[in-house]
């Protein structure tokens, strides 16, 4: 009898042990040492930014008035006609001589990227002082080098990849800047004198971009246009008087990208393509509806954009970035009363032309670019493209050139290129492949030579890191 | 005569002993300053070398590999926007999940100063699979770069992972420059 109720018992045992077994894995909780990846676990703080009051435009100095007065302007970031090539009749050297190409003259910087604008024999740059601790419009002599007057506001603005970053606008009146946090200064180009400014950050309850403005001013007739984002997407100043004369309101809260704003005529119509952080747009330029939402696509939304948009003549938007955001080509159409724009191509860096810092160059009916790091086997590389599908290659610079973030233009039938550590190349331009006529290392030390170039009568401005140098191109 | 017979038996067994202990004496000691001066050799990947493809995560025999993730502070940018630990096209600059790169979360970011951000690797969670340094490379300055631990390292005669590796970025290195740090290494010819 006894014998017989053991088993049993065990039985019963195990079963009772099994179950609560079972229960406690079933209530045992085996994420409990997970840690969950929320929000704010870097303890970011509010961050510094538009508290302190600026007072743009309240420093001056002034050093000379003696330059030589020339006749070609490079008047802004992409030169007159927003496309990167240079009209100037000027024959330019085809080949550097043995010593090296003629450095006319060199000018300490602040660390940055920003570029030149050249007006009739004077060079313009804004340019930040650490020591001064103040963004200041610096204007040289093209010739000699020699500075002329500083115009400038103090702002704190910390070391961030560099600091100055944008191309000046410059018209036979006026000059309109945009600095690291945003501020918009407009001066009298002669002397100097201070007209107006705008704390876009401040005024807009904008967002200053990450790695500071990018966008490059813009002045069209007697408008200065920014894409201010925040309460805004993009507003016209009177240049004279500083009035606001139209805004563009902004409803989905587009943010500033890096990218600058770039006027297209199409369909009859002439517009301010802008591809914010959010989307893309074109604001109608002219007429009574000035400052209307033409167009807009939220199909290009990167976080990050750089490079602007490329307009080509048969409606065709270019436009691309880096961070692993690729390229997409989109076609603006016009149906009388208004406009529609839809994607043709979407693909990632190394399926295609795409850019991290520049702007492509569209010329001959093809587009030129150099390839991001993350642009697959041709990564660095100079590409040319088919704007009817800009992932076939047509031709790329090889494996043994790879340029890096530097700038490039055209310039005398020829690309002028200087790769990130100041090697200056001519190319000739082709749709058949890469020919180099030569190239010369013209900053011993280079670095980060990413600012764009300029050029007015056979005068090339480049600059790396922390020094501007002029070279005579001339033949 | 019996007793010369005996004695130089003696002193051929106590001087044959003596030989054999000097002997003995000598080779310990040959073989402590040989194996003291003697230079050994261990496995490191060259950073600048490696694409980034992933083996070295699945191809150690070592569960986690013995390949970490490692930080050059001097040459990281502290940027707001890492391409070492956001995914591209992330959603927004924040530390939920969502956002990051890392498979495992081994990468924390502090806050240090507006834009500033500081990144640490938890070299426990790190699985060496070199997403974060395939990004830190695209999009900032190569500050993330993959080492071989030999607190973890077996040192195998044939490494698993060089075997494997597509670059040849994994070389024997002496022992005592076991890491490639960069930084302090820098590109090799």
């Amino acid at each position: 009898m006894d014998q017989n109720k053991i088993p049993n018992r065990v039985t019963y045992a195990l079963a009772g042990l099994s179950a609560l077994l079972f229960f406690w894995w079933l209530l045992n909780d085996p994420t409990r040492d997970f840690i969950p990846s929320l929000p704010g676990l870097d303890n970011r703080g509010k961050g510094a930014g538009a508290n302190d009051t600026v007072n743009i435009g309240e420093l001056f100095d002034s050093y000379t008035n003696d330059y030589t007065q020339l006749t070609e302007t490079w008047p802004r970031f992409r030169g007159e006609d927003f496309d990167n090539i240079s009209k100037s009749p000027i024959a330019l050297l085809d080949k550097f001589p043995a010593a090296g190409p003629e450095i006319l003259w060199s000018a300490e910087l602040g660390e940055g990227h920003s570029g030149a604008a050249i007006y009739k024999g004077l060079v313009y740059m804004l340019d930040y002082d650490e020591k001064e601790q103040a963004d200041f419009l610096r204007c040289f002599s093209l010739v000699s080098g020699k500075e002329q007057w500083r115009r400038g506001y103090k702002v704190h603005v910390k070391r961030n990849h560099g600091m100055s970053r944008t191309v000046p606008a410059v018209t036979d009146s006026f000059i309109v800047t945009i600095g690291p946090r945003c501020h918009v200064m407009c001066v009298e180009r002669a002397t100097g004198n201070f007209r107006w400014g705008i704390d876009v950050e401040k005024e807009y309850q904008s967002e200053v971009p990450l790695w500071y403005t990018g966008q490059c001013a813009l002045i069209d007739g007697q408008t200065a246009v920014i894409a201010t984002g925040g309460t805004a997407l993009m507003i016209g100043v009177d240049l004279a008087s500083g009035q606001k004369i139209w805004e563009t309101p902004n409803p989905k809260g587009w943010k500033m990208s890096h990218s600058s704003v770039i006027p297209f005529v199409f369909g009859g119509r002439k517009m301010y393509v802008y591809s914010a952080s959010g989307g893309m747009a074109g604001i109608a330029a002219e007429g009574p509806e000035t400052g209307k939402v033409l167009w807009e696509t939220t199909a290009w939304n990167k976080s990050v954009v750089a490079p602007s948009p490329v307009c080509m003549p048969d409606g065709k938007i270019f436009i691309t970035a880096g961070y692993g955001a690729g390229s997409m080509m989109f076609q603006l159409k016009s149906d009388g009363d208004g406009f529609s724009v839809s994607p043709l191509l979407e693909y990632k860096p190394s399926e295609g032309l795409a850019c991290e810092q520049q702007t492509p160059i569209y010329w001959n009916g093809h587009l030129f670019g150099i390839l991001p790091k993350d642009g697959g086997s041709l990564r660095n590389q100079l590409i040319c493209v088919n704007p009817s599908d800009t992932r076939k290659v047509v031709w790329s610079s090889g494996s043994e050139k790879r340029f890096g973030l530097g700038p490039y233009f055209m310039a005398d039938h020829k690309i002028i290129m200087l790769n990130e550590e100041g090697t200056l190349y001519l190319l000739k331009p082709s749709l058949s492949g890469y020919v180099e006529l030569d190239a010369v290392k013209v900053i011993p030390d280079g670095q980060d030579a990413w600012a764009p170039l300029a050029l007015a009568d056979g005068y090339l401005v480049l600059r790396y890191s922390k020094k501007m140098i002029c070279i005579n191109m001339r033949k | 005569m019996e007793n010369d017979k005996l004695k130089s038996r003696r002193e051929f067994i106590r001087g044959s002993a003596r030989l054999s202990l000097a002997i003995a004496l000598g080779s310990i000691g040959g073989w402590s300053v040989s194996s003291m001066t003697s230079e050994k050799w261990v496995w490191q990947i060259d950073p600048f070398t490696c694409t980034q493809c992933g083996r070295c995560a699945t191809d150690c025999v070592k569960t986690p590999s013995a390949v970490k993730c490692v930080h050059a502070y001097q040459l990281c940018g502290y940027c707001d926007l890492c391409g070492g630990y956001f995914k591209p096209g992330s959603n927004a600059l924040t530390t939920a999940g969502e956002n990051q790169l890392c498979p495992t979360a081994a990468i924390s970011r502090i806050f240090i100063e507006e834009p500033f951000f500081e990144y640490r690797i938890d070299e426990d969670l790190c699985i060496g699979c070199a997403k974060c340094v395939k990004g830190c490379s695209s999009f900032g300055n190569g500050s993330l770069h993959l080492q071989i631990m030999h607190n973890i390292c077996d040192n195998c005669n044939q490494c698993a992972i060089a075997k494997n590796c597509p670059s040849n970025a994994i070389k024997r290195v002496k022992a005592s420059e076991a890491y490639k740090v960069k930084g302090s290494f820098t590109k090799e010819g």
